[in-house]
């Protein structure tokens, strides 16, 4: 049975990840999120595959367990010009990289990486979903300040307010809510 | 270097991505994006900060950056396939010399400062120091290694060698899981800020005018996209030149706090970088140019870490050393950009003594690496 590490320093949400690793029966070691815990973790529990965010920080440690030791893990080749490199881009493009140990067949890395790039791309989806409606929002509440800003100082009634922040916006080809955000801004100074 | 460049080739590519990890020494990759300095040059340049050299690594060979601040035996690491992918690399030229710096807990400090020796000090710790460096191949691990096993230390069997990113250096002192760490600046003088420890040693010391970071891509880049690697060569002359002005140095420690570059406060960044180590006499200044004496990629400087590599153990491969220093370092393309750009050029060899009166004149690197008694 491969031991698998997983690697959780970032604000990735992978948690369940290694419920999903665990039930395909790999034996899956305690989790790791300080860089100085990762160096013993790994010389101690000689974990055959680590599972790593591609932008944490940690990653520098696990390239020095690679070099100065032989039973480390050392990082996956993921450029290689053969046929799974479409897979492997997909998965650094999802931020996932691998770790395994020297000899571990392809084959036997597949799954686990194939799981980890489907949870990891999830939640990129899942995030970029959350920052669009938190976006949304934002604009909407800029655009309501600036139309009451409006009303408030020039008596303009809703609708023509909100018709007067668009009539800018497409005089200058952009957002109205980067109208709004200028008029506040300028509104502030006074 | 004032007039903008008409008779040179127009580059394949304007707009470049650069790698940059956040330390002081990124001060040229700012300087460039910041002041617009590729204008002339016919290039845009877009940072990319990224959290690990590992990162830097792979973004180069996968192409989602173009070139990258590098430590210089990140380049050599990987055209060696040491630890991880083989790829072949380009040094385009070298950003800076000197800067680094090596930082001990305060007992270690104290004890050194009273004139006890670095091998007693450590030896009273009773168990092997944790000493913490920020890339196996890296400029940081060398220098470390080098300057222990000048001190009578064995860098691999008396210490215990690990990396752990720079921001946790010092909270890793304060928690006693390190008792030392050789990396760059702003990083030592947070440690000392939040009174982890103190600096006992400038990398300057260990090799006066060392090579740190390097202007690296892979070598396909150089070869595909002649016109813009010359460009970008020039661009980042023209920032380095820049920034030999303190008063430049000063302005850039302030644009490099934002926090979508070092996040660190300016007052930590400032001082070790407009003065030498804050003016420390021991150290030399970090430089970024001098004339051009600093950006030339002497094919001896990369020579220099495969001797290292050797020495430690990392690399055993019957392969001809200077012949893979002179294909990585793209010394051509350097002397036409040196040239457009009016830069004078260095010397081919300059030879250094380095802290155990070693003397390294980029000659014969076989005899230079016999001649070292502790090793691997």
């Amino acid at each position: 049975m491969l031991r698998v590490l997983l690697v959780t320093d970032t604000d990735k949400p992978i948690g369940d990840l290694r419920e999903q690793l665990a039930r395909m029966g790999y034996e899956m070691l305690a989790e790791v999120a300080a860089p100085s815990a990762l160096h013993a973790a790994v010389e101690s529990q000689k974990p055959d595959v680590v599972i790593i965010d591609t932008e944490s920080p940690s990653r520098d440690t696990l390239e020095q367990l690679a070099v100065m030791n032989k039973a480390a893990p050392r990082p996956v080749l993921m450029f290689s010009n053969d046929a799974d490199q479409q897979f492997i881009r997909a998965a650094v493009g999802a931020g996932v990289t691998a770790y395994s140990v020297e000899g571990l067949a392809p084959a036997r890395l597949a799954p686990i990486i194939d799981v980890a790039l489907a949870r990891f791309a999830h939640e990129a989806q899942l995030r970029q979903r959350l920052a669009k409606v938190e976006d949304e929002l934002e604009q909407r509440k800029v655009i309501d300040r600036a139309k009451r800003l409006l009303m408030d100082k020039r008596g303009m009634s809703e609708n023509e307010a909100y018709a007067a922040l668009r009539k800018r916006a497409m005089d200058q080809g952009v957002k109205v809510a980067e109208i709004a955000r200028q008029l506040l801004a300028l509104s502030d100074l006074f | 270097m004032n007039s903008p460049d008409t008779t040179l080739p127009a580059p394949e590519r304007t707009h470049l991505r650069l790698g940059f990890v956040a330390l002081s020494d990124a001060a040229p990759l700012a300087v460039a994006a910041l002041r617009n300095l590729g204008a002339r040059h016919g290039i845009t340049i877009e940072l990319c900060r990224q959290p690990s050299w590992a990162a830097v690594r792979d973004k180069l060979l996968s192409g989602e950056i173009d070139a990258a601040h590098a430590l210089y035996g990140l380049v050599y690491g990987v055209q060696l396939g040491i630890g991880g992918p083989q790829a072949d690399m380009g040094v385009l030229m070298v950003l800076n010399r000197n800067g680094q710096a090596i930082t001990l807990s305060r007992p270690l400090a104290d004890a050194v400062e009273r004139g006890v020796s670095v091998k007693e000090a450590l030896r009273s710790l009773g168990r092997p120091p944790v000493i913490a460096q920020t890339f196996p191949t890296g400029t940081h691990a060398m220098w470390l290694y080098y300057w222990l096993a000048a001190h009578g230390v064995h860098p691999l069997r008396d210490v215990q060698s690990i990396v752990i990113p720079p921001p946790r250096m010092a909270d890793a002192l304060v928690e006693g899981a390190l008792d030392g760490f050789c990396a760059g600046e702003p990083w030592h003088a947070v440690a000392e800020a939040r009174g982890a420890g103190r600096t006992v040693a400038y990398t300057s010391e260990i090799w006066p005018d060392h090579p740190e970071k390097v202007l690296a891509c892979r070598r396909d880049f150089a070869a595909l996209y002649p016109n813009t690697a010359r460009a970008l060569v020039q661009t980042m002359l023209d920032a380095c030149a820049w920034l030999d002005a303190s008063a430049h140095r000063a302005e850039i420690a302030e644009a490099l706090a934002a926090p979508e570059l070092l996040g660190v406060p300016h007052g930590l960044i400032e001082p070790r970088l407009v003065a030498a180590n804050g003016g420390d006499a021991r150290a030399l200044p970090v430089r970024f140019f001098d004339g051009g004496a600093v950006n030339y990629p002497r094919v001896s400087d990369g020579l220099w870490f495969i001797t290292q590599y050797r020495r430690w153990g990392m690399l055993d491969a019957d392969i001809d050393d200077t012949a893979i220093a002179a294909s990585v370092n793209q010394t051509a393309l350097y002397r036409e950009a040196a040239r457009a750009a009016g830069v004078a050029l260095p010397d081919e060899r300059a030879a250094a003594t380095f802290c155990d009166g070693r003397v390294w004149d980029g000659g014969d690197g076989a005899r230079y690496l016999a001649g070292f008694d502790m090793r691997a």
